[in-house]
């Protein structure tokens, strides 16, 4: 398989592992460590627990504010899958105007979270919107817009014209090939787009933190309790929340990696 | 339906994509039942005529008459006109039978109506067992013939074929040639074909239309534009041919000379009155195809010159030659072909022999 001596490839592959096991293995603290007790700074390994996922229960703050992450989520993913996948339709295939579109779409992405935050904030006083969910809501369709046009864009001009074509030329109109032809090789990306969409604001921060009125989402929220200190119930927290991107980042790439149809069925 | 009438007529057609001009005036009549080809190097718009016949594209100038009514602005899903994309063009998010049954129930067929219909058509192209399958799990022979199933069960008047058997392979392309003709005798809809390749247009067509540079060069039988091409490009484009530059001589019953360097050359110019009122003197070409070149014997007086051979290719059933006749300062490179013989070819190579054709097999094109 390798051209490379062997000792080298051994050494190659300590490398890769230290590497790994650096930086990711952070990533397993809280996981492990949430099925133990902490006490006084010192790790209880004798007995593991589920007594912070009961705690974790019981903690009504993040409850509270893990409800209003997951509304400001489908909120950001519907207006975000609806208003990306029309300006994504509008554009394709149209060159005036196009470059500067996906400028303005890209910029918030691009931008210090910070300036974009400031700059809605800016713009939700002067048009004298009060600060709520309805803002954060705002702040994250923006901020996540260009990622669901891009996806569905580049689905479309992978899209064979000629499909579109074909479609007309057996009698569609207009309405049917968009409902019949377009949408459903759309969808897929769409899907893709709209869980790339819900991860970016699940764990949005700076924005959000600018933009809310009195109700936090989790990641504000962890934040506000990091500065007062720790409780075991976090590392639960933690847990749970990596396990669910993971989750999503796999759903994600089956949606958006193209697959054959046809492997599926046989 | 008879072949005599026409069922679709371009009056001086144009089109130009911005300023560019890619048809010029194009007059043509495509004739009810007829297996029509328009045949083309790439450039020379035959794609851009089947699009304006479908709808893809709209007119610059001119009029696409359907049974003597303007249909140039009727809109491509009124047409009862249906497409074979030279991609196929497939939906890939539907089965076979959904494809198929595309054109019927966006109509709102009755489902009992459009089930059977679908398994029809797709019994017609030999693809029964296939109607659950996705597009991508079918060979391109197969999707070939899912996009014919999915063009003909609409029943259109005409159906455009646009390089249809481009992808295919060398004998799935003759597979699937045959099977187009006979398809298109047993529905009896006209067929318009587009493709580059003259073997596929004489194979199938009726009647061939080759087009160069936006322009309609000649309209004819297979055999007609074999034997009595009107042009240079067309003698040169339609199969192998040998063209030898010359001056017409004056015309003398039914034939005219024309001096060339290989001397005093005889065609035969009957049913072609453009040729016989041409000037004396005019520029022209002698063309004579390479089965019509034949070593001369004793007897054989017209059309006679002498050449070497350069070069003997075995061709399976044919040989042909190379050969440099004329002066050597103005040696004219020919090609001969004869069939092949098991014990060998009567010429060989570097030997230099006495020619001729016969003038009746002469043909003269102007330059």
């Amino acid at each position: 398989m390798s051209a490379l001596p062997r000792p080298s490839t051994i050494f190659l592959a300590a490398i890769t592992t230290l590497v790994a096991v650096l930086l990711y293995s952070p990533l397993f603290v809280p996981i492990v460590s949430s099925f133990f007790i902490i006490s006084h700074g010192n790790v209880d390994w004798s007995s593991p627990t589920l007594s912070t996922y009961v705690a974790l229960a019981g903690n009504h703050d993040i409850l509270a504010a893990l409800r209003t992450t997951l509304i400001v989520g489908v909120c950001t993913v519907v207006l975000s899958v609806i208003s990306g996948t029309l300006l994504a339709l509008y554009y394709h295939g149209r060159r005036s105007g196009r470059s500067i579109l996906q400028f303005i779409v890209f910029l918030p992405f691009l931008m210090p979270p910070i300036i974009s935050g400031l700059a809605l904030l800016i713009f939700f006083r002067e048009i004298g919107l009060e600060r709520s969910l309805l803002t954060v809501v705002i702040g994250h369709t923006v901020f996540v817009l260009a990622i669901v046009y891009r996806t569905v864009l580049m689905r479309l001009q992978s899209m064979s014209r000629t499909l579109v074509e074909a479609s007309y030329d057996l009698g569609a109109s207009g309405w049917q090939t968009f409902w019949r032809i377009i949408l459903p090789n759309l969808s897929s990306a769409m899907v893709g787009g709209a869980i790339l969409a819900f991860a970016l604001s699940f764990d949005e921060t700076m924005i959000t933190i600018l933009v809310t009125g009195t109700q936090s989402t989790l990641p504000v929220r962890l934040w506000a309790m990091m500065r007062l200190g720790f409780s075991p119930d976090i590392n639960a927290l933690v847990a749970l929340i990596l396990m669910f991107t993971v989750l999503l980042c796999v759903l994600a790439a089956r949606f958006l990696i193209p697959k054959q149809m046809a492997t599926e069925r046989n | 339906m008879s072949q005599n009438t026409d069922l679709l007529t371009l009056r001086s057609v144009s089109k130009s994509y911005g300023t560019v001009p890619v048809l010029h005036d194009i007059d043509l009549s495509i004739r009810d039942g007829e297996f029509l080809t328009v045949l083309g190097p790439s450039g020379s718009g035959k794609t851009t005529v089947l699009r304006l016949i479908g709808g893809l594209e709209p007119l610059s100038s001119g009029e696409i008459q359907l049974d003597g009514q303007d249909i140039s602005r009727m809109p491509i899903n009124r047409r009862p006109f249906n497409t074979v994309f030279q991609d196929y063009a497939l939906f890939p998010h539907m089965t076979v039978s959904g494809n198929v049954g595309y054109g019927l129930s966006v109509r709102h067929l009755k489902r009992k109506e459009i089930a059977r219909r679908v398994g029809e058509a797709l019994e017609l192209v030999q693809l029964g067992r296939f109607a659950e399958r996705f597009p991508a799990q079918l060979s391109g022979g197969q999707r070939q013939r899912v996009a014919l199933a999915r063009a003909l069960i609409c029943q259109p008047r005409l159906i455009l074929l646009d390089e249809p058997l481009a992808a295919l392979d060398l004998e799935l392309r003759r597979q699937m040639q045959e099977f187009l003709k006979s398809i298109q005798r047993e529905i009896k809809t006209t067929f318009l074909f587009v493709t580059h390749d003259q073997e596929e247009a004489i194979g199938m067509a009726d009647r061939i239309c080759v087009m160069q540079a936006g322009h309609i060069r000649q309209l004819g039988t297979p055999h007609e534009l074999y034997y009595k091409p009107n042009c240079e490009f067309v003698a040169r484009f339609f199969g192998e041919n040998n063209l030898v530059a010359g001056r017409l001589g004056p015309v003398q019953d039914g034939q005219r000379p024309i001096e060339t360097a290989l001397g005093r050359l005889v065609c035969s110019i009957s049913d072609q009155p453009h040729l016989k009122a041409a000037p004396d003197g005019a520029n022209a070409f002698a063309a004579f195809r390479p089965e019509a070149l034949r070593l001369a014997d004793a007897n054989d007086g017209d059309n006679r010159f002498s050449g070497s051979i350069a070069e003997l290719a075995f061709a399976g059933s044919s040989t042909v030659a190379t050969i440099m006749a004329g002066a050597d300062d103005a040696a004219q490179r020919l090609r001969l072909r004869m069939p092949s013989r098991i014990d060998g070819s009567a010429l060989k190579s570097g030997e230099t022999v006495s020619l001729c054709f016969a003038p009746h097999e002469g043909h003269l094109v102007l330059a």
